[in-house]
């Protein structure tokens, strides 16, 4: 699963890090002083480390809840984010953390305690609300097996029952969702993208039919679910690829259950964009004309906003415009 | 196992990898195990090659002659198409207690002087790994649990300019421990030790050749740039213009409509440049 671990000397001894090594010893361990020595150095190239990431084992210093950027969530509560992990374990070749880091190892800050106080602090300032996402540099759920997150800080938000978590995810990893007691304020929200967008960009990623049995298995069991298609990649086959990805997805979902669904469109900061362009000069998506606005570059298309338009249709088709939110 | 990796080795595939030793005796059992030839060159480093792209310079030792190598032999290397190559360091080191002849990757070096670690990453699995120390004499007591040599640090610091970290690699032979120091090191097992390695030597030169062959397909530059270039004028930024526009074709699957567009744009560089960009923005819309 990992080509080497690293380990931070400051959390080798940590009970949490010799359990997760114990799982791995056949792993080659390296220890360093400080995560920045192996992670996201210079002459260091994202997409050869994809081919046999590491594990980063590090202690999260400074900053551990921040504020969620300006249309990130589906409300006007405050919004911020954690990340408990740097990078993801699946290769989605629109993402943008591959212009984010020049390293794919993936980084998992092992002080869950000092993350749950700085939560429980920044909810405490926020008179007990406010939104906290989880899987903004990482996928939440992908790695649960080995790092126990969502078991460690679901119970956490059970105590303040006037905020809210989302895990952002791709992952069918929902064993430890499942084991412990329903809380009504955390929502998992699965991100689809088309069957052809899936085939084309998205690599280790579980199928949509894994997916939607793991949205169903937590809808069952009383978790509230939320559906993000994102992003959206506009091209010649218009509308047909949604048409048949929405009707798979509320055939096995009680539409009225769904906490939210959100689309957005193909977008990313120009300078990632630039070093994605490096990275994959080979990659269609990539040498596709683009347009720039505020920093942020997107796919140049024409009708844009009426094919957007178009999907939203279609969706509320099975869903109600109030459970919907356009991602910015 | 040992036949099949040879024949990916000496087969028709390129092996763009430059091996970096300090001692002419590790050479010594490299050349014939690589079907290396002397390499002719102005370069006062000895040098060997093959057909297949395969290189071997010989640094001397300690971590200033390692440093003049690197920077000499990528200068002769140089290219403008962003075609890299892979660098291993193969040379001996010291254990404490490590049998002589045993070989590692190394997966942290350490320079003794600065205190400073690198990491290089490990994407080959199939070779042991081991922390190793850079020192500037030869370490006699091996404090501690790594592998001490002379040159890795350098090596490392200096070939990641002219390639990325994943492809430059360090091969630690094991010739003194504390049973063996190595004033009784016998310079003749040397060559013995690296042929009986040859198996892990040319699995290790044979995964980083892949890894770099796939690196350099994806980034190669179709031919009508380095035409252009050659045919007429264009400023530095025209030049990194054209080439991003020649990417784009080849990564749209139109390679080759690129000549087409190009003949008829003209001759004059302003034009070509955007008779390229019109024609991709139309064909490369969804």
């Amino acid at each position: 699963m990992f080509s080497t671990i690293y380990i931070e000397e400051e959390v080798l001894e940590t009970s949490r890090v010799k359990n997760m090594l114990d799982r791995f010893p056949q792993v080659p361990r390296v220890v360093c002083e400080r995560y920045g020595e192996v992670f996201n150095r210079k002459s260091q190239n994202f997409r050869l480390q994809k081919k046999a990431p590491a594990l980063i084992l590090a202690k999260k210093y400074g900053s551990k809840v921040l504020v969620a950027p300006d249309g990130y969530g589906y409300n006007d509560s405050r919004s911020y984010y954690f990340s408990h992990m740097l990078n993801c374990v699946y290769d989605c070749r629109y993402c943008f953390l591959q212009g984010m880091y020049s390293s794919a190892n993936y980084v998992l800050f092992v002080n869950y305690e000092d993350f749950e106080e700085a939560i429980a602090s920044k909810i405490e300032k926020n008179s007990g609300g406010g939104v906290y996402y989880s899987g903004y540099d990482c996928d939440s759920l992908a790695l649960e097996p080995v790092s126990d997150f969502c078991k460690h800080f679901v119970p956490l938000f059970g105590e303040y029952p006037n905020a809210e978590l989302e895990f952002r995810t791709k992952s069918t990893q929902i064993r430890h969702l499942l084991e412990q007691p329903v809380i009504p304020n955390c929502v998992i929200a699965m991100s689809f993208t088309s069957h052809e967008a899936g085939s084309r960009w998205e690599h280790k990623v579980p199928s949509i039919d894994k997916r939607l049995e793991a949205l169903q298995k937590l809808q069952l069991a009383g978790w509230r679910v939320a559906l993000r298609f994102e992003p959206l990649i506009l091209d010649s086959q218009g509308l047909t690829p949604y048409e048949s990805l929405f009707a798979q997805v509320f055939a096995k979902l009680d539409a009225r259950k769904i906490h939210s669904v959100s689309s957005g469109l193909f977008r990313m900061p120009i300078d990632f964009h630039k070093r994605i362009v490096k990275l994959y000069p080979d990659e269609e998506l990539f040498a596709r004309p683009t347009t720039t606005a505020d920093g942020m570059i997107a796919l140049k298309s024409e009708d844009e906003s009426l094919q957007l338009a178009a999907i939203e249709k279609l969706l509320f088709s099975h869903i109600s415009p109030q459970q919907y939110y356009r991602c910015a | 196992m040992i036949k099949k990796f040879e024949k990916s080795l000496h087969g028709s595939e390129s092996t763009p990898v430059n091996i970096v030793v300090a001692h002419a005796l590790e050479a010594k059992a490299l050349i014939p195990m690589l079907h290396l030839q002397p390499f002719q060159t102005t370069s006062r480093f000895v040098q060997y090659g093959n057909s297949n792209n395969l290189h071997l310079i010989v640094s001397g030792i300690g971590r200033a002659a390692m440093e003049a190598a690197i920077t000499d032999l990528s200068q002769q290397q140089a290219n403008e198409e962003g075609q890299i190559r892979a660098w291993l360091n193969i040379g001996i080191a010291g254990h404490s207690k490590a049998p002589l002849g045993s070989a590692w990757l190394g997966n942290k070096i350490t320079c003794q002087v600065s205190g400073v670690s690198a990491y290089p990453p490990q994407l080959i699995a199939g070779i042991d790994s081991v922390a190793v120390i850079t020192v500037d004499e030869p370490e006699r007591t091996y404090p501690e649990d790594v592998a001490y040599e002379m040159e890795a640090f350098s090596f490392f610091e200096q070939a990641t300019k002219y390639s990325t970290a994943e492809l430059v690699q360090v091969f630690k032979i094991i010739s003194d421990n504390l049973e063996n120091p190595i004033e009784k090191l016998d310079f003749k097992n040397i060559p013995i030790w690296i042929r009986l390695l040859q198996e892990q030597i040319i699995l290790l030169i044979s995964k980083m050749s892949e890894i770099v062959r796939e690196h350099n397909d994806s980034h190669r530059i179709p031919g009508v740039y380095r035409e252009l270039c050659s045919r007429i004028h264009l400023t530095v930024n025209q030049k990194l213009q054209l080439k991003r526009l020649c990417l784009r074709y080849k990564a749209l699957g139109l390679e080759a409509d690129l000549e087409s567009v190009i003949s008829l744009a003209g001759s004059h560089s302003k034009q070509i440049i955007s008779q390229l960009s019109a024609q991709i923005d139309r064909v490369g819309k969804q």
